[in-house]
């Protein structure tokens, strides 16, 4: 095949196997995969009072009115620095999870630590209903996620003062005008917003995701930022911090030291 | 979409595109802001300066360098690949002293610089240098001269120009304000070149760095000092400015 100097390309042949021999060593390769697909675990733990409660309703549901998932650096640390940090938050349970690509902790007693796959849920102290479990009726869903700007595809130029920003996307349950553009063709979602998005869709369940594009690897102050309109529709039930000291920016976005020699 | 013709520099995309030189491009944007003012007597480099570590040296984290006696660059984008290029046009300069008994000018190191870039656009197996570079000094016939080069091997002369980070908005500034009374004078040139740089600067005077190379005379990077007295009288002209245009509107 027609390649430049120091491709590889793999060649792959038209021709039927017959060859038999093989058939062992995939069984082999089966079977280690379904050892480790067997070890796949999910585990979900919640704190006292909410478990209590859990174990009340008898359902094995919880009151949930609106419920904001984040994805992504940039989109966990808006979260974390903007809402959460105004202290009315309580964490009431973790997921924490083990399959063959993503390696947690085998703990589950303990919360994850930051880098380990894993997803916590906060309650909103004030107002008990502003979190979530999936319960179908009365629930709003918010998602919000961050994705490398290089992987959005536009016939036009992307000049570099428009970057970060923000496009949406929503379930046909979702009634009210999103804060910003929708996603265009041909840009996909995929992953854990993604499965949010078409559940929401199937069982119609109103929701709403801003997808952030920006061009930074590492979390960074300006691309939180931008999330600020997404959560302007909740201000009711959600506090907002207005403006963040220093200091707490500095703790949720990391500036990596590789990166800041490698640019003058 | 662009995905199979960036992976090798001496593709060309179906629309003709070198996207490696574009993506180059896209690498000289992280790098802090540099501006170049040519006034009459005078060219002066302003820099905006990294933050430099706790425990890092500042001296050794520079972003202008004399390349001879009478000419300098600054550049945005690798450091690493800075070094490479400023090494290879301080040797030839020195050869060029040898050879031909006489300084280089600045068109002619402007070009080398400029055929070294783009050689490495056209070479199998190596990718382009990421940096642009302000080349300013003084030809041996006094005539003050300013360089823009940029990762694809162009090079152009300029009156003033910006480069890195946000070149766009420093540049749109030096287009509104560049005039004749602007560089009028030596000082002026010099405000200039801060004017156009605390547009971008966050936090003012002490992290921008300053070199100017006056007719005849050698490159003299500026104290610190220096550079907050000039941006304390450029606030100074500021509040003048909107005085007056508050007692015009009040009269």
């Amino acid at each position: 095949m027609a390649t430049f100097f120091g491709e590889v390309l793999s060649v792959y042949s038209r021709a039927v196997e017959e060859d038999d021999d093989d058939l062992d060593d995939e069984n082999e390769d089966e079977r280690i995969h379904r050892e480790i697909e067997e070890k796949r675990e999910v585990h979900i733990v919640w704190c006292p009072e909410v478990a209590q409660s859990l174990e009340d309703s008898g359902s094995n549901k919880l009151q949930c009115s609106d419920l904001i998932i984040a994805v992504g650096t940039n989109a966990a640390g808006f979260l974390s620095a903007y809402v959460l940090n105004t202290e009315s938050w309580d964490a009431v349970g973790h997921v924490s999870l083990w399959n063959e690509r993503s390696r947690g902790s085998s703990r589950q007693s303990i919360a994850p630590l930051p880098g380990e796959p894993a997803c916590l849920f906060y309650r909103h102290r004030d107002n008990p209903a502003v979190f979530g479990c999936l319960q179908k009726r009365g629930l709003s869903v918010m998602v919000l996620s961050d994705s490398p700007v290089a992987e959005y595809k536009t016939p036009d130029y992307l000049y570099g003062s428009a970057v970060p920003f923000l496009r949406s996307l929503k379930s046909s349950a979702s009634k009210g005008q999103a804060l910003c553009p929708a996603l265009e063709q041909p840009n996909i979602l995929t992953g854990l917003p993604a499965a949010v998005l078409s559940h929401c869709q199937v069982h119609q369940i109103p929701a709403v995701l801003y997808q952030c594009y920006t061009d930074v690897i590492s979390p960074d102050s300006i691309t939180m930022e931008t999330f600020k309109p997404a959560l302007l529709c909740l201000s009711k039930l959600v506090k907002l911090e207005p403006c963040l000291s220093a200091d707490v920016l500095r703790k949720f976005a990391i500036i990596t030291e590789a990166q800041s020699n490698l640019y003058t | 979409m662009a995905a199979r013709y960036d992976r090798a520099i001496t593709v060309f995309s179906p629309d003709g595109h070198l996207f490696q030189v574009e993506y180059a491009q896209e690498a000289v944007k992280k790098g802090s802001t540099a501006v170049g003012i040519r006034g009459k007597d005078i060219v002066v480099l302003g820099v905006e300066k990294k933050s430099v570590a706790k425990l890092q040296e500042e001296r050794t984290v520079r972003k202008i360098c004399a390349l001879d006696e009478h000419v300098c660059m600054a550049f945005a984008g690798l450091t690493a690949d800075a070094r490479i290029v400023i090494n290879r046009a301080r040797v030839e300069c020195q050869s060029h002293r040898l050879t031909v008994e006489d300084p280089v000018t600045v068109e002619y190191i402007t070009r080398h610089i400029a055929t070294l870039k783009q050689r490495y656009t056209q070479s199998n197996g190596r990718r382009p240098f990421g940096i642009s570079a302000l080349i300013v000094g003084f030809d041996y016939d006094g005539t003050p001269r300013l360089y823009q080069t940029d990762p694809s091997g162009t090079y152009h002369a300029w009156k003033a120009n910006a480069i890195g980070r946000s070149a766009k908005t420093v540049r749109e500034f030096l287009e509104k304000n560049y005039t004749d009374e602007a560089i009028a004078t030596d000082n002026e040139a010099i405000k200039l070149a801060i004017k156009a740089l605390l547009e971008v600067v966050q936090s003012g005077g002490k992290n921008i760095d300053l070199a100017v190379i006056r007719r005849n005379q050698p490159l003299k990077l500026l104290e610190s000092k220096e550079i907050e007295t000039l941006v304390a009288e450029i606030e100074k002209e500021k509040e003048d400015e909107a005085e007056k245009k508050k007692q015009k509107k009040s009269t």
